[in-house]
């Protein structure tokens, strides 16, 4: 069993400067380990920290107190502390994010979007190309589309193209915040083979899924979170 | 040759105060150091409006001595207003002799040419210089183009070549082509032809400029390098015409047009008059040198 | 593809106006490739700094240093033509105005060709050839190669400073408010461009501005300033995502909310 990310002793409070300096506790003392081909699936109710808990594994949100660690080029690397450039180093080639909204400048075309990041990783355009040809195909997001810029497509398409972008070439490490939300049943089956053929690939994930069903197809692990009061 | 015994006594020797001689000389001193490099200097009334190429009657005034043969040419006629009166002036403060010959000067002050007969060694060129600062057009602020000088930051000069064969298909400057002065400093030539600019590479004679009205003077030393700028797919070339000229046939000289009649017809004549005529005088003859006397364009006039 | 070695470093910069402060104690390091984002409202010192950074103004304190190969020097302590060398080839800035970094009476091809000529070409072909490839990368037809930039529009003449600075192949470029006073569907084109070309170039660039749509599309890591201080730094998406501090805060809100 590969370790592929280590988490411990996290803490997460807000604390809101501009309404009175409320302090919100989020995040105490939360734990978690990720081997290579598991998928633990986050749950708890709505406000408990599910989001932001994967926020911080992501680097996006900076815990109180707490490490973690993941593995990276064969070592494992702390992100909470790492200078930007190791992070962003990190998020190109180890880590990724798949929210439900798709976050791209306005005008690039939905085939580029989902090129970009194989380029940056130094894939040949020309196998770029055929490989966002397929992914896009398979998510059924019809060859008229790929020229256009997604702003304009609906939500469940704009979701499918962010899917797209990010299991054209996934990482090792993969982290899921509701990427079925607002998908049409046929593509969320989709989607979930997607999830699982890339799980048993090797990629290791922590998901959040507001589908009950859908949890209990793909998680080989659940980590329940409970509320935190205001203090 | 005009000898004259004694200069004009209600004068100081030269015109020039003393004081004012030994400071240009100071400031000769520092150009030529520093090939190219243009040296401010404090410029004297003349008795000459400015323009009329004062900073060069300075230069000429602060080093000529009673020893010397001066020769002065405008636009390489030793016979126009300018030149005789500039001539005149000088023999009348100094009392040295005057000649239009090349060979027998041994100070030349010019006016947008340099002679066509080969300088040498000891002899001095004395240029008129109306605007002393080559990158002026393209950048008007003095401190602006005095630091582009000091770190030698040239880009902007080879625009304005840029810009012609972009516009024009080759460089169209005919006059004034700027300079690379022993590999350092960028000057502007004056405005002698681009003809006359390989006669200042390695050149004999030492050359010094004078700009009144902008208060700078600068030199190229003899035996300096002296490049025009250019591109290596579109190398500096010289005009050329297509006919020699008209009165001594010469095809390697730099030749203006003269109209000659009022039927506008026209030819084309030597600009240097004295190289022109010594080639006459050798029996040299161009293709309308009959038809020039009868309008008398041959340099006798009365 | 992580180098270990900042291409810049700033050390306490402080820049004064008389009593007034322009910038104050700044201190930050840059790594080669990396997009660096200064944001912070108006009269902050954004501008200030940046015009130190770029050896345009030294500073009353502190000291910048840019590494060159393996060396680094203290570019406010080097003779200034080494330092005027340095500017001309190691990095390049794009004007807010792009008025203040072309010249409007050279056309468009010579404005791209002048940085060539800086650094040395002579070669009017080779350079008609790069420059020509330089408009198509900045989307501006080439056809126009001989037009002057005052015939284009706000954004072309935007383009065409970035081509200008970008042909000299810099290592750095320093960009003050680049989108500003462009329309919105002119800026995100010019962002998109920029984003392209800092990543198929490598480049390194301090972009600053106060737009924060601007600054997360375009930037790794933010410098939040006020009153001429880092109030806050750190990775973009952490800054404007989980701000610390109450400026930062109402920074961000406002933009959500506008
Ligand atoms: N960037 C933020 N700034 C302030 N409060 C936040 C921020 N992100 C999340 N929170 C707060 O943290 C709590 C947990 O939110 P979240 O992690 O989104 O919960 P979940 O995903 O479990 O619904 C909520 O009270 C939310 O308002
Ligand atoms: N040349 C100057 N002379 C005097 N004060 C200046 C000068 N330039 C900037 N300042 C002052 O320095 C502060 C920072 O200005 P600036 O760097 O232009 O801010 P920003 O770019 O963030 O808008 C402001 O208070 C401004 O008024
Ligand atoms: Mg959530
Ligand atoms: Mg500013
Ligand atoms: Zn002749």
């Amino acid at each position: 069993m590969i370790t592929m990310l280590e988490a411990c002793g996290l803490r997460k409070t807000f604390t809101l400067h501009n309404q009175n300096g409320v302090v919100l506790n989020v995040l105490d003392h939360v734990d978690l380990d990720l081997a290579a081909g598991e998928m633990v699936v986050l749950k708890g109710p709505s406000g408990a920290g599910k989001s932001t808990l994967l926020r911080i594994l992501y680097g996006n949100y900076k815990p109180v107190a707490g490490a973690v660690r993941l593995r990276h080029d064969g070592e494992m690397v702390d992100i909470v502390g790492a200078r930007t450039s190791r992070v962003l180093d990190i998020r190109r080639r180890t880590l990724s994010f798949v929210s439900q909204f798709l976050r791209v400048i306005p005008r690039v075309a939905t085939l580029d979007i989902v090129k970009d990041q194989m380029l940056t990783r130094g894939i040949g355009d020309a196998e770029a190309t055929e490989r966002a040809a397929a992914m896009l195909t398979r998510l059924n997001l019809p060859e008229q589309m790929w020229g256009l810029a997604p702003a304009t497509f609906s939500g469940g398409e704009q979701q499918r193209v962010n899917i797209a972008r990010s299991f054209v070439a996934p990482t090792p490490l993969l982290l899921l915040d509701e990427p079925t939300a607002s998908l049409d049943p046929v593509n969320r089956d989709v989607v979930v083979e997607l999830i699982e053929t890339t799980r048993k690939a090797g990629s290791a994930m922590v998901g959040i899924f507001h589908d009950d069903a859908v949890s209990s197809r793909i998680a080989t692990r659940v980590m329940q979170l409970s509320p935190r009061k205001a203090v | 040759m005009t000898p004259a015994s004694q200069h004009d006594p209600d004068y100081n020797y030269a015109y020039l105060d003393e004081a004012t001689k030994r400071m240009l000389r100071r400031c000769l001193l520092k150009a030529i150091a520093i090939p190219g490099y243009q040296v401010p200097f404090a410029s004297r009334e003349m008795p000459l409006a400015r323009g009329w190429g004062t900073g060069g009657i300075q230069i000429t005034a602060a080093i000529i001595g009673p020893a010397d043969t001066l020769k002065v040419i405008d636009q390489g006629a030793d016979d126009t207003t300018n030149a005789v009166s500039i001539r005149h002036f000088f023999a009348r403060v100094t009392a040295v002799a005057t000649t239009e010959e090349t060979t027998k000067a041994s100070l030349i002050q010019t006016r947008h040419r340099i002679p066509e007969e080969p300088l040498r060694d000891g002899q001095i060129l004395v240029y008129q210089v109306p605007l002393p600062e080559p990158l002026r057009k393209l950048i008007p602020s003095e401190s602006e183009t005095r630091k582009i000088h000091a770190w030698a930051e040239y880009g902007p000069i080879y625009v304005r070549l840029y810009e012609d064969i972009a516009q024009y298909g080759h460089v169209t400057s005919t006059y004034s082509h700027p300079i690379l002065v022993n590999d350092r400093y960028i000057a502007s030539p004056t405005p002698i032809p681009k003809f006359d600019n390989p006669k200042m590479h390695m050149s004999p004679a030492l050359q010094l400029f004078g700009a009144g009205r902008e208060k700078r003077l600068y030199a190229i030393p003899p035996y300096t390098k002296v490049k025009s700028l250019d591109f290596e797919d579109y190398p500096f070339a010289l005009q050329r015409w297509d006919e020699p000229c008209a009165l001594c046939g010469s095809t390697s000289s730099y030749l203006d047009e003269v109209i000659i009649n009022d039927a506008n017809e026209r030819m084309f004549v030597c600009s240097d008059t004295h190289y022109c005529e010594t080639r006459r005088a050798e029996g040299h003859e161009g293709p309308q040198l009959a038809k020039a006397q009868s309008v008398r364009l041959t340099g006798c006039a009365p | 593809m992580i180098e270990e070695a900042p291409l810049l470093r700033a050390q306490n910069v402080t820049r004064l106006y008389g009593g007034r402060v322009g910038c104050r104690d700044i201190s930050f390091s840059l790594w080669p490739g990396e997009v660096l984002g200064v944001v912070g409202e108006s009269g902050s010192g954004k501008t200030t700094l940046l015009r130190s950074l770029a050896g345009f103004e030294p500073p009353d304190e502190g000291a910048i240093h840019f590494r060159h190969g393996t060396e680094e020097h203290d570019i406010y302590a080097l003779d200034e033509a080494s330092r005027r060398a340095m500017m001309r080839t190691e990095w390049g800035m794009v004007h807010q105005n792009p008025r203040d970094g072309l010249r409007l009476d050279v056309s468009a091809g010579g404005n791209i060709g002048e940085s060539l000529m800086a650094r040395g070409d002579r070669h009017y072909g080779k350079m008609r050839a790069r420059i020509t490839d330089w408009l198509q990368r900045v989307e501006i037809d080439s056809s126009r190669i001989d037009d002057s930039p005052q015939s284009f529009s706000g954004g072309m003449q935007q383009r065409l400073q970035i081509a200008r600075v970008l042909v000299a192949e810099p290592r750095l470029v320093f960009m003050d408010e680049p989108t500003g006073g462009l329309d919105v569907s002119v800026q995100a084109r010019l962002l998109d461009l920029l984003r392209v070309l800092v990543r198929d170039l490598h480049l390194a660039a301090i972009i600053v501005t106060h737009d924060l749509a601007v600054a997360r599309l375009l930037t790794d890591r933010l410098i939040v300033m006020k009153d001429g201080h880092i109030i806050e730094e750190g990775l973009t998406d952490q800054i404007l995502d989980d701000p610390h501090h109450a400026y930062t805060q109402l920074l961000t809100s406002a933009v959500l909310s506008a």
